[in-house]
């Protein structure tokens, strides 16, 4: 049992799903779903298919170096049985997935970094401006400086109606 | 790549049945066979069947003979080496191939050339093909 790589996304093809296409030059194309061999079908490059791990990858979205895939490899050769490898083998995958998750949280992390002040900026423009979505505007014009929240309210008609109507 | 020498704009995924044309890929001589029968199948044959073929195309000087003469030479065995319809495997996954071809054998189940090209399948050594297996430079 082997588990593959699907040739379009990259994602793994488990056992029992997918098909494999064999061209006459004998290359082997393997899909995990009928999705990405459709998209193989109409000629598609998955590097320019947003979607993809090969688009993800060329445009820096995902990691693309790390030592983490070092551990995955293809081996042809087979590894003779031993059962106190086997059980290092499942330990060790989930350290090192764990391992590779937070990298990868990292990178994101890096890559959307920066954007503080422009996040911050578009807030208050959308406070200004959209306010009327969140206020009744009769409370807006009693009290001009509620167009921006954490400013204490001061008590007024409006919040007395709250309290009586608790 | 995809669409060779037919006029198709993609082969046709389905049984190979009497009146199919398939692509020889062994060297003995002839080029395009014409299925006949296909042996097993209600529907007919899928990847690694037995079909009766009729040549309809061969090289001069080949093992396999086209003249109009007897119509009795004219009609060989055949194993289906590759298929366009997908042929599902054990383990659940499906192959499937660029085109319909076949190889030429006897009665007995030996082929007639000497060579085969292109890939194969280890669907044959099922079905005791295991001489084309040897044959053949590509197993997928």
């Amino acid at each position: 049992m082997r588990l593959e790589k699907c040739w379009f996304c990259s994602s793994t093809v488990y056992p029992g799903h997918g098909i494999q296409y064999v061209r006459n030059d004998a290359k082997v194309f393997r899909f995990c779903r009928s999705k990405c061999h459709k998209n193989f079908k109409m000629k598609r490059n998955p590097r320019k298919v947003k979607w993809t791990k090969a688009y993800r990858r060329l445009n820096g979205k995902d990691m693309t170096q790390d030592a983490t895939f070092e551990f995955e490899r293809k081996r042809n050769r087979p590894e003779r049985y031993d059962r106190s490898v086997t059980e290092n083998t499942l330990k060790a995958i989930k350290k090192i997935d764990k391992v590779r998750v937070d990298r990868e949280a990292r990178h994101h992390a890096q890559r959307m970094k920066g954007k503080k002040a422009q996040v911050l900026r578009e807030a208050t423009k959308e406070l200004e401006q959209s306010i009327h979505m969140v206020k009744a505007p009769a409370a807006l014009q009693e009290d001009s400086s509620l167009t921006l929240p954490k400013i204490k309210v001061k008590v007024s008609q409006p919040t007395e109606d709250n309290h009586m109507l608790e | 790549m995809h669409q060779a020498g037919f006029n198709q704009y993609k082969q046709q995924r389905t049984f190979i049945q009497m009146g199919s044309i398939l692509k020889v890929v062994d060297n003995s001589g002839s080029k395009k066979v014409m299925c006949i029968q296909a042996l097993k199948g209600r529907k007919g044959a899928r990847l690694g069947d037995k079909v009766v073929v009729s040549v309809k195309e061969a090289l001069s000087g080949g093992k396999v003979k086209m003249e109009k003469g007897e119509k009795s030479k004219r009609v060989y065995y055949g194993v289906v080496v590759r298929a366009a319809m997908q042929r599902g495997r054990c383990d659940g996954s499906e192959v499937k191939f660029d085109d319909n071809a076949v190889v030429l054998i006897n009665k007995q189940g030996e082929p007639i050339g000497t060579r085969v090209f292109g890939p194969n399948t280890h669907e044959l050594r099922k079905k005791k093909h295991l001489k084309i297996l040897s044959l053949a430079e590509n197993i997928v």
